[in-house]
Parts: structure tokens; sequence; C-alpha cells
């Protein structure tokens, strides 16, 4: 079955002030339940060999990263063909737990937005104050008419990960976006 | 435009993140109880021009529902706190207070 | 009152219209009326006026906080329009509209009524299911709407793009004697009757407090002192809870921000007025040119008359794409409106817990086309203490007794 799998909009880039390009295949996991339980913790820190992140950070290890979505629920990113694996892991770690996880790798799309102007090129499009994300967070909010999260995973480099039904809609509105000439200035 | 800082997970933003929910603290009437009292729930509200608190939900971020002390007339908003009560906490009553000394109060 | 006519024009010309006078008078209050109404709108005014034509009652103080007409009267978007769902609706509004028709001659004061015709959009199949049963229901209500394919909408309206990706025009529910009236000169005319029916128009008055005293309506404290009354209407749209509140009691009512633009003017290019309820969003051209669009209301209760921008930018978004060609147009102004909703988004014309206190409330996002209509019940309701025919079943306690009319299809947000 894996061989067939493909991401939303395989290759699909775009060059601007930033550059935009699809990440690919990204494993992803949502893991709901209480979060200031000390099993949550352990489940995630022995599967993951992450800490439990802050409000809004990400926490990383060799193995995954994972992003505090809200007081209940977690995103667990890794390779692709890894997310089964986790995934069990972490059931059998929260058998115990009134907790929930479930791969979402198929259901969403990754975007990367590379580039000293990324928080200019998304300030266009998310009612966010830029100035406030240091990488390492994560904040969830709007992009034009689509929810998306941002993940700030360098200090020249973003994710937008949004559903894969939108897929191309963000794809479009981030490639214009970045479109050169354009850029606002806001923050750079 | 309307800014609201969500308490549940600490982000400031714009009313078009959130989604409004009308009137906080209403006490649900539900099948079986008196006609007025039903009414009351489901229609009549307050609808006053000054301190008002209302639901909202955070939407497009973390989600959650949340509660907001806001004025009708200025748009300022006096404070937001979790929906998990079933009334406006002291603190933000206080707070209400020094901002609106004419304010009759939560009833 | 000094008639207008064009001899009158003629004769004035002769001495530097030096002779024309006031429209209104703006006397000093008495002690106390027959009838006082709260609010000087065009709902408060046609009140009025009704009391003073069909009933007789003259004695009457129409007291406003601001001034004339200041208030949704000059906010709106002029659209008039009787195409409505349940049998009720239909009836006042079909009232109102037809009132329109001679309101010019009977006030001698030209309205502007423009019966250019109204299209809504049907964008959606379910849309276009709903209006066809709107249609059915109109022809049994005697409202004369048609619905018309999307090459009659193409026709009637050449500048639409009807192919659009997103809300292509599937047809439209088509009402050819429905249009758009001067909205300040609706209130202009009818003050202008009253005062010279010997009615008080007071202005900057505004009220502080309702006295009462056994279940009746005393006196109105105001600014310029308290005025005592028989009977109190209070017509003030979006106010009318604090009104209600100071009365003692409450209203199934909420108040939010309800937006319009317009755009610079330019050469006329679309002579009916268009809905698109879909993506919330209606057009019409202005004698002057500019297009006058209509947009979204706030998620929140409001009382600040200015609302939040992006509603503008969604309401011009989905209407550059219905609309290709107004892309280019520079918007003029904005501005915002304090409308009173209702749960089922229907009026309320109704009988209050005191007794010879009435209230007129609750058209929402489309009080404008019903102004005539409106006073007409209004003013049978305070004249003889129960509601005519038009107004019956506008009583608050539908609330209470589950009697909706629901209206939220042919209000949507766009009215």
């Amino acid at each position: 079955m894996s061989e067939h799998l493909i991401s939303a909009l395989p290759e699909a880039r775009a060059e601007g002030f930033v550059q935009i390009a699809e990440a690919g295949l990204q494993g992803m996991i949502t893991l709901r339940g209480d979060l200031a339980s000390a099993a949550v913790a352990m489940a995630v820190q022995s599967v993951t060999e992450c800490a439990l992140p802050e409000a809004r950070r990400i926490t990383a290890s060799g193995k995954a990263s994972v992003a505090w979505m809200s007081p209940d629920e977690l995103l667990i990113l890794c390779p692709h063909e890894a997310a089964a694996e986790i995934e069990a892991a972490l059931r059998t770690a929260l058998s115990s737990e009134f907790a929930t996880v479930a791969t979402v790798s198929d259901a969403r799309a990754v975007f990367m937005v590379k580039g000293a102007g990324w928080r200019d090129a998304l300030a266009k499009l998310c009612p966010v104050d830029f100035s406030t994300l240091a990488p390492g967070d994560i904040r969830r909010t709007r992009a034009a008419q689509v929810a998306a999260a941002i993940l700030v995973t360098g200090p020249e480099e973003a994710r937008v990960i949004c559903f894969r039904s939108v897929a191309q809609y963000m794809f479009d509105l981030l490639a214009q976006a970045a479109s050169t000439g354009s850029e606002p200035a806001l923050y750079s | 435009m309307l800014i609201l800082t969500c308490p549940c997970c600490g982000v400031t933003a714009e009313e078009t993140e959130f989604h409004g929910g009308g009137e906080a603290h209403l006490k649900r009437f539900g099948p079986g109880s008196e006609d007025a009292d039903y009414e009351s729930y489901m229609f009549n509200r307050k609808n006053p021009r000054g301190v008002h608190f209302e639901r909202w939900r955070h939407a497009y971020g973390c989600g959650k529902w949340f509660i907001a002390a806001r004025c009708t007339m200025t748009l300022e908003v006096f404070a937001t706190y979790p929906a998990q009560t079933h009334e406006p906490p002291a603190e933000v009553v206080t707070q209400i207070k020094s901002k609106r000394p004419d304010w009759e109060g939560f009833a | 009152m000094k008639r207008y006519s064009a001899f009158a024009i003629a004769r004035e010309a002769f001495r530097q219209h030096k002779g024309w006078g006031e429209a209104w008078t703006s006397p000093e209050p008495r002690a106390s009326y027959d009838v006082i109404i709260v609010g000087a709108g065009g709902h408060g005014l046609a009140t009025a006026y009704y009391l003073g034509k069909r009933f007789g009652i003259t004695n009457v103080a129409i007291i406003e906080k601001g001034w004339l007409g200041g208030g949704n009267t000059g906010r709106n978007t002029t659209i008039i329009r009787s195409n409505y769902l349940q049998d009720p609706s239909a009836a006042l509004y079909e009232k109102a509209r037809s009132l329109y028709e001679t309101l010019s001659q009977e006030l001698n004061y030209n309205i502007m009524f423009s019966p250019r015709g109204v299209m809504m959009l049907a964008q959606t199949e379910h849309e276009k299911r709903g209006y066809l049963r709107t249609e059915r229901a109109n022809a049994l209500q005697g409202v004369k709407t048609r619905f018309i394919g999307p090459a009659e909408v193409k026709r009637l309206v050449p500048i639409i793009n009807i192919n659009g990706p997103r809300y292509p025009v599937l047809g439209a529910l088509w009402q050819d004697r429905a249009g758009t009236a001067r909205h300040d000169a609706v209130a202009w005319g009818y003050a202008r009757a009253c005062s010279a029916m010997g009615m008080h128009v007071i202005e900057q008055c505004a009220v502080t407090g309702v006295e009462s005293a056994g279940g009746q309506v005393t006196a109105v404290n105001t600014t310029k002192g308290t005025i005592g009354c028989k009977k109190l209407g209070i017509v003030v749209a979006g106010h009318s809870g604090a009104l209600a509140d100071m009365a003692g009691f409450r209203l199934p009512v909420e108040s939010v921000a309800l937006q319009a633009l317009v755009s610079e003017p330019i050469k006329p290019c679309m002579d009916v007025v268009v809905m698109a309820n879909t993506v919330h969003g209606y057009m019409s051209q202005s004698d002057k040119g500019e297009m006058v669009i209509g947009g979204g209301a706030d998620q929140f209760n409001n009382y600040t008359q200015r609302g939040s921008w992006h509603h503008i930018e969604e309401t011009v978004r989905a209407l550059v794409e219905t609309f290709p060609m107004i892309s280019r147009l520079k918007m003029l102004r904005q501005w915002g409106g304090i409308v009173d909703m209702t749960g089922d988004r229907s009026p309320i014309i109704s009988k209050t817990p005191l007794g010879n206190c009435f209230i007129n409330c609750g058209w929402g996002t489309g009080g404008f086309k019903a102004t005539p209509g409106s006073g007409w019940a209004m003013a049978e309701l305070i004249a003889k203490g129960e509601p005519g025919p038009l107004a019956a079943e506008f009583a608050m306690t539908r609330f209470r007794e589950g009697r909706f009319i629901d209206e939220s299809v042919a209000a949507g947000v766009a009215h």
C-alpha cells in the first residue's frame, strides 16, 4: 500500500521573496487527553522521546516532534512510515487513560515557507502578530478562509499545516503571498 | 474590530479567529419547564448598553469555549475567563467596577 | 403647510424662494400629550402620521434623541420588496409596498419611490428550491413574484457574471414592483405631514426614564423634562432593549451592527436591485450613480454604529465575483446601523406588560421596506388598544406560545 501513497501536492513549489514548497509525506498523529495528567506526559516521553510541550510550543527529539494544539490536544510529527508504530505504542501506553490517539497524516497537507521574509508572507494571510512568534512556537489560526497551524521551525523557516482538502487553495494563497515585489516589509 | 485573548491557550487575536456564542451565564430551562422560563431562556436577552458577558469559541485556534466581559458601547474588553463557571469570577467583577463604577453588577 | 407643486415653484421663483418655510416645526414640548411616540425614524413618524390620518388623534409628540431620521432610517440601503414566505409577513410588507406606490402623492412630498424591480439570486440548489417555494407562497398571498432563469437574469442585469466558479447564478426570485425609495425623504415627508396636523416633532430629546403607576405609563422623563402621556409607543429599533428596560420588561431582541457601503459614483449600469443572500451581499445603483452595497451583521451585541471591517471584505469579495466590473471601483464611504434582531427574524408590533404602552421593534436587517405598513399597523394598535389584522400575528407573546413567523430564509442577512 505504501508505495502508492502520495502527498497532497507532490513537488508543488513557488519562488518569490520566500520559497514555498509542499513538504511531501509527513507522519502526523493526534493525541487528545488530559495534558495535565502525569500518565499522558510519561506516555508521550517514552514513545516519542519528547518532553510534553508548554502551551503553544513544540518539543523535538531525533524520533519525532510534539506540538501543543490546545489544552487537551497534541500533534505528533514523525516520518510518515513511522506513524503506525508510534500510534500503536501510544495506544498501548495510554490504554488505562481517558485519551484518544489517531493517525491523521493523510488528512493533512504541509507546506514549507523558507526565507527571511516568511513572517511578511504569512502576515498577508493570517490575523497574527508574527513578531510574537519564535522558533519552537506553534500558532493555530486561519489563513484567508481556512484553518491553519503555523509551526516556526527555524529563524527563517516556518511550516503551515492545513486540511488536505484545501491544499491547493493553501498553496495558491502562499504562492501569491510570496510574489516578488509584494513584500509588506512589516517584520524585515 | 474586536480583539480578544483566549484564556484557554493565551492567544490574543482579532474576532475573525473566534466565533461568537451569544449571552453567557444563561440558566437552561428544558422540557417540562414553565413556558415563561423556557421563553426567557430561549429568547429574552439582556442586550445591555454597556457591560455584557458573552460566550466565544476560539474556532480557528485551540477550539475552546470561553467567556468575555465586554462593553457593547465601546468594544472595550474587560476580561476573558474560562467557560466552566456559572457567574463572572470575583476578580473580573472587580476589574469591571474599577472601569465602570456606575455598573450595577452582574445579575 | 405650504403645498408643493409646479405652481409653488413658479411662484417662489419670483420671490427668491423666500416663502417656503420649514417643512416641520421644532416646538418645545407641552406638559402632556394623548400619545407620545419615542423615536422619530420612519416607523415612528409613520405611526404618528396614521394615528392622525386614520384615527384623528393629533395631540401627539414624536420625540427623538438625535436628529430626525438619523438612525436606521438614514442608514439602510433603501430596498423595498414584499416577497416574504410566511402569510403574516407577506401581508404586512405588501401593505407597506402598496402604500409606498402612492406615498409621494399622499404626503405631497417626493420620496422618489422607484419600482425598478428586485431580484434575489439563487446561487445554490438549496437556495433555488427555497425561492421556488417562496414564489408559490407569494402566488397564494397575492404578491406578484416570478422565478426567472439565468438568461432572464442576464438580460435584466447585463453586468452580472452568471457563470461564476463558486457562485453560479441558477436563477432568481424577481419582484418587478419592488424597488427603492429615498430613505431620508420618507422620514422628512412623514414629519412634514405630522407637523401639518399639529403634532410635535421634538428632536434632541432623549428619553431617560418611563414613569408608570398601576401598570399604566403616566409620563416619560426626557432631557427636556418630564412629559405626560395617555399612551406610549416605543419605536426605537436597536435601542428597544434599553427603552424596555426603563419600562420594566425584557424583549426577545438582540442588537447588532449591520454595515453598508457605497462606491464612487459611476454612469448608470444597473437599473434593478440585486440581492445575493448566499454571499451576504446586495447591490443597487443610486440616482447619484453610487453602487449601494449592503453587507453582513456582526456576530456580537454592539451599539457602536460601526461594524467590523472583515464583513466589508467578505461582501465585496463575493460581489466582485458576481459583478466583475465593480472590482476597480473605490469605496466612497462605509457606515453601520444598530439593528434589533428577534429569534425568528420577524418584527414585533405588540402590546406590552404595561397596559397603555406599545412597542414596535425587531425589524432586524430590513425595516425600511415596511415603514408605511408598520406605521399603519402600529397606529391601529395604539388607537384601539388591540392589534388589527396586520399586527395580530406579530405580538411578542408569540415567542412564549411557539407561534414563530420564521423568515430566516426571506431575511437571511440581506434585506
